[in-house]
């Protein structure tokens, strides 16, 4: 047995806004082993990146975590001082972000903005030394060493992606959260990034957290995936379990309205409905009103996150029995 | 006679082209692009002598029949939008024509209409945009976003507009239509923002609709509702779309044509099924390979191909692909940019090598 990297423990989030609390993550607990990759999956507003924000406590000042501990390899994070917590960012959590166009500087050359991370990090012993570390870094995300004196608007799409997954790489942290990695990026880009990024998390025995809306993307580069939804999570398991053997409701319309471009062409079902609001959730399963299996217990009390089989949990009081193949 | 013609067929392939020429087609298509293009000027300063050009669109020719739904695919800076904005003539092409059979059955040439001619036009043909966020204006309520075609065309009187909207809103999805038609943007969600802006492209009954990424700013779930009901409009109204997308999947359940563009060039052209069961070009080849795939049981191939989409300023004259194709050859080099040939029945391709 591999021991976790990451252990979240019944967190809960809220942000206050003027017309109350919204409550965005709320009770979520996973596990995450050394060296694997986990993909979160849910649509926008389903809290996949207020959990990504809280684990490097990355927060708003109207957020407040409510209850719940992060261990990152034994160390606690929720209750850490923002100076404690400041050594631990980077370092041993990094994070990419969606938007690799807002995530650099256009005024700094590229390679002058990660040399300030690695100094503010404490990560430079002389500047000739950080010059070797990142070309190194540049090689293994694919980009030239040339690069590094350029500035952002010099690079495409894809290569300020590359960028930015260098800068987060490049204090070797033990833990990488990845936020929609490859949203903006055409499909022969974003294979090639994938492939690369699923390489060297191989390669550097890192682990992995990705972040996605898009299904097929985080099929491709996990090992386990937790589905969310409004806040919640309500599904988690292998790959292979999420894919073949839904429990979910909510996992399974989502995998039925998902078009794929192999196998017979089937017809695409429509989930009823649009997410909730959070300002005011449902009571009990949050998915309730959109569930087609609903009963009257769906609608008081929020089912509990259960192991079904060996790795495989739900949130569900009438999981389903299906066996998928999509090909 | 039919003997012959199968013969000399094979013999040498008939370009795209020739084939939108000949009389024998059954039915006249809707619409008829020959040879269209759009160049955008680079000017490095305004005394420069010799100016360059973005071949956005390049000598591109194809046809929609009515009630068919023609997906036009490709990277970012393929050209794609640029087409979709030519045919609704929100763009002027700088060459070639568009012929489209509207209304009163006439066939006209809209490349370069003017004035009035020009909307009276756009009372036959609308377009829906990628962000439903950008393209509503968040002062006005719903009845005046739907309405405004009908104002601009000058159509009914106010009663009469707001009965349209309202059974415009009950088809889109948004019932009961009177609890929608007074609200404003922002009390909307993504999904219900896009319903909203179908309807106001259907308001003043257009025959021919151009949709830009309409589901790609989406969530999946909703999604999906959003292209069931193009659908469902398309049969039930007799729209003919041309539907871009970046998104093969998408592409797939939305169109019975798929045209794949490359720098300006539709590079294969066919049947939906056919060119992505049996895709002859590299690129489009290379495109189908780099789609993720929604089972982590199987494994795809590497896309074979090289590099990234370059901008077509003042492209060589070979073809577009040639950086960037794994067959790319002395011939390749040194011709012009191959025809769009037929390869087999109803499906084109641009390759010398296919």
């Amino acid at each position: 047995m591999t021991e976790n990297v990451l252990k979240v423990e019944n967190l809960t989030m809220h942000y206050t806004t003027r017309a109350g609390e919204v409550s965005a993550v709320d009770d979520v607990s996973f596990e995450l082993k050394k060296g694997h990759a986990m993909g979160l999956v849910g649509e926008s507003g389903c809290g996949k990146t207020s959990i990504a924000a809280t684990l490097l406590r990355l927060l708003p000042d109207n957020a407040i975590i409510k209850s719940g501990q992060v261990y990152l390899d034994g160390l606690e994070l929720v209750g850490l001082k923002e100076e404690q917590m400041r050594k631990v960012r980077w370092n041993r959590i990094s994070m990419v972000f969606q938007a690799a166009m807002n995530a650099l500087n256009p005024v700094y050359k590229v390679g002058d903005q990660i040399i300030e991370a690695m100094e503010t990090h404490g990560r430079v012993e002389t500047n000739q030394q950080a010059r070797q570390d990142i070309e190194a870094l540049f090689e293994l995300v694919g980009l030239e060493p040339k690069m590094l004196d350029r500035y952002p608007h010099e690079y495409s799409g894809g290569m300020r992606q590359r960028a930015v997954i260098a800068m987060a790489l490049s204090c070797k942290p033990e833990l990488i959260i990845a936020d929609e990695p490859t949203t903006a990026l055409d499909v022969i880009v974003q294979d090639n990034l994938l492939r690369e990024m699923t390489a060297l998390q191989k390669k550097l025995g890192m682990s992995m957290i990705y972040i996605s809306h898009d299904i097929a993307v985080i099929a491709e580069v996990s090992d386990h995936i937790g589905v969310m939804y409004a806040g919640r999570l309500v599904e988690m398991g292998t790959s292979e379990q999420i894919f073949k053997r839904p429990l979910h409701p909510y996992t399974f319309g989502l995998m039925s309205a998902f078009p794929s471009i192999i196998g017979p062409k089937r017809e695409l079902t429509i989930l009823p409905g649009e997410p909730p609001d959070l300002l005011k959730p449902p009571p009990g399963c949050r998915f309730h009103p959109r569930c087609p299996y609903a009963t009257e217990i769906c609608t008081q009390e929020a089912p509990p996150f259960e192991e079904i089989s060996a790795g495989h949990q739900v949130a569900c009081y009438h999981p389903m029995e299906v066996s998928l193949d999509v090909t | 006679m039919s003997l012959n013609m199968q013969k000399e067929s094979k013999m040498k392939p008939k370009s795209y082209q020739d084939q939108l020429m000949t009389p024998d087609i059954p039915e006249e298509p809707l619409v008829k692009v020959e040879n269209l293009s759009k160049l955008f000027p680079l000017s490095k300063s305004i005394f420069s002598e010799s100016r360059s050009f973005i071949h956005a669109v390049d000598g591109v020719s194809f046809s929609i029949k009515r009630g068919e739904s023609l997906a036009l695919v490709g990277e970012s800076g393929s050209g794609k939008t640029t087409t979709g904005k030519l045919l609704v003539r929100l763009l002027e092409p700088t060459k070639g024509n568009i012929h489209m059979k509207l209304g009163d059955g006439g066939n006209t040439d809209i490349a370069h209409l003017r004035g009035g001619e020009l909307k009276r036009f756009r009372r036959h043909v609308q377009m829906i945009f990628q962000d439903p966020y950008e393209s509503l204006n968040p002062r006005r309520t719903i009845f005046d976003t739907i309405a405004e075609p009908l104002v601009v065309q000058n159509i009914g009187d106010l009663m009469e507009r707001e009965q349209r909207v309202m059974e415009l809103l009950t088809l889109v999805g948004l019932a009961p239509a009177d609890t929608f038609i007074f609200r404003f943007p922002h009390e909307l969600s993504g999904g219900q923002r896009q319903r909203v802006a179908i309807a106001r492209a259907l308001v003043v009954d257009p025959t021919f609709l151009v949709a830009d990424e309409p589901t790609s700013m989406l969530d999946v779930s909703v999604r999906t509702g959003v292209m069931n009901l193009m659908q469902e409009l398309a049969d039930r109204l007799g729209v003919t779309y041309l539907y871009i997308t970046h998104d093969l999947a998408v592409a797939r359940y939305m169109s019975n044509k798929i045209a794949v563009m490359y720098l300006g060039k539709i590079v294969e052209l066919g049947e939906t099924e056919e060119v992505l069961q049996n895709p002859l070009h590299p690129y489009t080849k290379a495109l189908l390979t780099a789609v993720p795939i929604p089972d982590p049981t199987l494994k795809r191939g590497i896309p074979d191909i090289k590099g990234s989409i370059a901008k077509p300023i003042d492209p060589e004259p070979r073809c577009r692909f040639f950086e960037r194709c794994p067959r790319a050859d002395k011939y390749c080099e040194d011709n012009d940019h191959p025809a769009l040939l037929e390869i087999s029945p109803g499906h084109f391709v641009a390759c010398y090598h296919a």
